[in-house]
């Protein structure tokens, strides 16, 4: 295989060609209410090649890899028609080619686990959120997905990389009053299946949650000071700030360089972000991203001020800056873009929850999160959970709390940071021109944010 | 070859259903102003549901020549999986045809980088400021369905695409703003620069921003909007939440629910609609069907499991990709035109608001009818016209309430959303949170 692809690729008539070979297993289990609903066995194996000549790619997917030698040209062929109406030139950032071998490296390996097991395991969680009195249906989706995954470029770069992937994700649901409402709880990682056991008290939170939240009134709009939990503070420095980050964004359109130019204060000098490959164990750790690129931990903001952003090689070059190994794909059907992998707010000087919340005197207290999205300016995401805080105490639980803002407006807005950071890693992911769930993490302390628009009755 | 294995699956399985898919797609992308790529995409799978012990084992490969590997690893996995207490789909025609456009798999790249070209050059004659992304894509592709119960059904699909989308990031004003088309076959040039033209027009009146304060007020969704809040509406008709009964209309069939314009089909074979199809994912004929009949519920869409579990017919309604198992799902949901035009429509919405997109409403608690969600692209409305845009508000509402009792007036001009046909909706008294 090494020597085939690097051959081809290195044949290829462009200014660079890469070829991506990758081999997947994926073992599934779903429950719905009293049902196992799904026990699935998939194999992917395909491959791409992405060819580059004078700024213009292209890009050609395909199952039989018997037919690589006529994908390479096609590719080849496609670059070079949208090459014909372009003057660019091709400017990927310089990077050192690199060969390596990564081998799995488990704690505990959920292939090892025999299926009877993993569904026994995660049967009885199902079955625990039945059986609580006012839970009406359940949901919990598990699956573990094992990669190979080779790679050639035509400068010499070859990886012949392993990768593993587990999540779960578990939804109480609950009615009472003709309302319904959901309590959720997740866990998920890169390199240990243990993760997943001793959950019993998470199950019993989520029902606990969906129970209460089903008697509970929606929220009353408004503007609000909101202090989120860890995980909601992770999803949401991911939506508004990480999105904001990634290099596609920016390379192109001059005026967004000016609205993003390095050195600009963002926030408060507590105010730290970065997103890393490093963090072994997390779904957003990357040894190599899907360009070969070894990854790291890029700074985004650093004491309140922009100092980097994320990158695939050739946003990198077009703006002069390094690399940062965040070119990602989900897998062989898509090319490479700018992604993140673990993206985080680092612990600030503001104590714990109490701290955070003893002088609020009208706010939200905002608890996991059910999913949100941005368009670069504005984002929304919601809550898995609330509570109204009342004169700095926690005071009742509302639901259907949708947080909105603006993202500019909302990093000035934080104005207290906790030291108790925190990453909890899901069965879900990122979604971006298409490509989703690609596999991510988010962590953060607890953080309060003033004027946070909330939509209600 | 499929008639061999089908016949060795038939002895070692009770019951089988295999569903094969492959196709082909070419797309040109524009980003930033230029051309950014040209892709072709090549996709083929096989799926196998097979029934050993009554109960039911999936698998999947993208590889359609491990055949046997996925049926033995499908045989392995039923003793785990779901009991089979319903039948694979039987013989069975369609009595329909399927618009096919064979043209969509034998495109060029350079027609198609001319048309993409000719939308820059529409968007750039409008607001010559605006960052263009753009696209046009194509492909054909063919599926069959072979079960143990004799069914052998197959059609040919074709499919074109095009995407235009704006933005303009100036100090503290991010614009954006998009227009897109799927259709069975090739898309006239002349109607995309026409939806190219529209949307360069609405981005130049979003660049300028209006005061809002938050309140109560009229509201007029534009179809694009309108897609949002249905939502509720297609989650609790869905025969996954009618058979684990979270759906609040388990026992609503033949209630009014909604306001008495309100009519809502489901409709399969409806020419221009992207998601029509002649058989579901398990290979049952569609229908074109009520669901909601001058605000009465008429119907949910059921897999095969779910209408057995439910003590329903089947709907043809399965819907799936060829790696994962059928859901209940709708095919293009068209919505029937009122009798209001939308200038006056426009007129009615006095000092309200104009909403054309919503952010992240897809996190609502669907279940309990609520759509919340940032208003990404609203317009004020003064005088009967949108004079700019409002910023920095979200709402929240309950769609059930709003659909029954909020209805001011629905719109004779409809306009494909995806695969949904819609009109405008003037609904009043919503309330709008701002800061």
């Amino acid at each position: 295989m090494k020597e085939q692809l690097t051959e081809l690729a290195k044949r290829a008539e462009a200014d660079y060609c890469e070829i991506r070979v990758e081999d997947s297993r994926q073992t599934s289990i779903a429950f719905r209410g009293q049902d196992l609903d799904n026990v699935q066995e998939s194999h992917m194996f395909g491959g791409n090649v992405r060819a580059c000549v004078n700024g213009c790619w292209g890009f050609v997917t395909f199952n039989d890899v018997s037919t690589v030698e006529q994908r390479v040209g096609e590719a080849v062929r496609n670059a070079r028609a949208a090459a014909a109406a372009s003057v660019e030139k091709s400017v990927l950032a310089p990077v050192d080619a690199v060969e390596d071998i990564v081998k799995l490296d488990l704690k505990s390996d959920p292939r090892k686990v025999k299926l009877e097991d993993k569904i026994n395991l995660f049967g009885a969680y199902n079955q625990r959120m039945l059986d609580k009195s006012g839970v009406t249906s359940t949901s919990l989706r598990y699956f573990d997905k094992y990669t190979r995954l080779y790679f050639a470029n035509s400068e010499g770069t070859w990886l012949d990389r392993e990768a593993m992937d587990m999540g779960m994700g578990g939804s109480a649901i609950a009615r009472a009053n003709d309302t319904t409402a959901a309590g959720s709880t997740s866990e998920g990682g890169r390199n240990d299946f243990d993760r997943f056991r001793g959950l019993d008290a998470k199950f019993d939170e989520a029902a606990k949650n969906a129970i209460e939240a089903a008697q509970s009134e929606v929220v009353e709009g408004g503007s609000y000071t909101v202090v989120c939990d860890p995980h909601l503070a992770g999803v949401f420095i991911h939506e508004a700030f990480g999105h904001l980050s990634e290099g596609d964004n920016v390379a192109e359109d001059p005026r967004m360089q000016e609205v993003l130019k390095l050195g600009r204060k963002f926030g408060e000098s507590y105010l730290n972000v970065w997103d890393t490959g490093l963090d072994v164990g997390l779904r957003g750790y990357l040894p190599y991203d899907d360009e070969g690129v070894p990854t790291q931990k890029t700074m985004l903001i650093n004491e309140g001020e922009l100092v980097g952003r994320l990158h695939s090689r050739e946003t990198a070059g077009r703006m002069g800056e390094k690399p940062t190994g965040n070119a990602r794909a989900l897998n062989y059907r898509f090319p490479p873009i700018p992604r993140m992998r673990n993206t985080c707010i680092g612990n600030g000087p503001h104590g714990k929850l109490e701290d955070l919340i003893k002088d609020v005197k009208l706010g939200i207290y905002a608890i996991d999160s059910a999913g949100g999205q941005t368009n670069g300016e504005l984002f929304t995401f919601t809550a898995g959970q609330a509570f109204m805080i009342r004169d700095g105490k926690l005071a009742e639980r509302v639901r259907d709390v949708t947080l909105s803002g603006n993202v500019f407006d909302t990093l000035r807005n934080i104005t207290g940071i906790g030291g108790d950071f925190y990453v909890q890693d899901g069965a879900g992911g990122c979604g971006k021109g298409g490509q989703m769930p690609l596999p991510v993490s988010h962590g953060s302390p607890h953080i309060r944010i003033k004027d946070v628009v909330i939509g209600g009755k | 070859m499929v008639g061999t294995f089908t016949a060795k699956l038939a002895t070692q399985a009770e019951a089988f259903e295999m569903l094969q898919s492959d196709g082909r797609s070419l797309r040109v992308g524009f980003e930033n102003d230029r051309l950014n790529e040209i892709r072709q995409g090549q996709s083929s799978g096989i799926s196998i549901r097979a029934v050993k012990g009554g109960n039911i084992g999936f698998s999947y490969s993208s590889n359609p020549e491990e055949l046997d590997a996925v049926a033995e690893s499908a045989i392995r996995m039923a003793p785990y999986g779901k009991k089979y207490d319903y039948e694979f789909a039987s013989e069975s025609k369609s009595a329909h045809t399927r618009p096919y456009d064979e043209r969509c798999g034998n495109l060029n790249p350079d027609q198609m980088v001319a048309i993409c070209n000719h939308i820059k050059d529409t968007v750039k004659a409008i607001d010559s400021e605006a960052l263009v992304d753009c696209g046009v894509s194509g492909g054909i592709g063919q599926s069959r369905v072979v079960t143990s119960n004799g069914q052998d059904c197959g059609e040919m699909e074709s499919s074109f695409s095009f995407s235009v989308s704006l933005r303009l990031a100036e100090e503290g004003n991010f614009v954006q703003d998009y227009r897109y088309g799927i259709a069975n076959e090739i898309i006239p040039e002349e109607k995309i620069l026409a939806e190219a033209e529209e949307v360069a027009r609405e981005f130049q009146l979003a660049r300028k921003n209006a005061p809002f304060k938050k309140g109560k007020y009229p509201v007029l969704f534009a179809p694009s909007a309108l897609s949002d809040i249905l939502m509720p509406i297609a989650v609790c008709i869905n025969g996954s939440t009618i058979e684990k009964k979270v759906s609040p209309f388990v026992e609503s069939l033949g209630q009014q629910l909604f306001d008495k314009r309100i009519t809502i089909v489901d409709d399969p074979f409806i020419q221009e609609g992207p998601s029509g199809g002649l058989y579901d994912g398990e290979g049952v004929p569609t229908q074109k069907r009520g669901i909601i009949e001058k605000g009465v519920l008429k119907g949910f869409v059921h897999t095969l499991s779910t209408a057995k579990r439910c003590g329903h017919e089947p709907t043809g309604n399965a819907q799936r990709g060829v790696s994962s198992l059928p859901n209940p799902g709708l095919h293009n949901i068209v919505m029937a035109h009122g009798d209001d035009d939308l200038e006056e429509m426009l007129k009615k919405t006095e000092g309200g608001l104009y909403i054309s997109q919503m952010l992240g409403t897809f996190t609502s608690n669907f279940l309990a009818g609520q759509v919340s969600g940032n208003i990404s692209l609203g317009f004020l409305v003064d005088g009967g016209q949108r004079v700019g845009r409002v910023k920095n508000c979200a709402l929240n509402v309950n769609a059930f309430d709003l659909l029954k009792s909020g209805v001011i007036g629905i719109s004779k001009k409809r306009e494909w959303v995806g695969d949904r046909y819609l009109p405008y909706v003037l609904v009043d008294g919503v309330q709008i949170s701002a800061r």
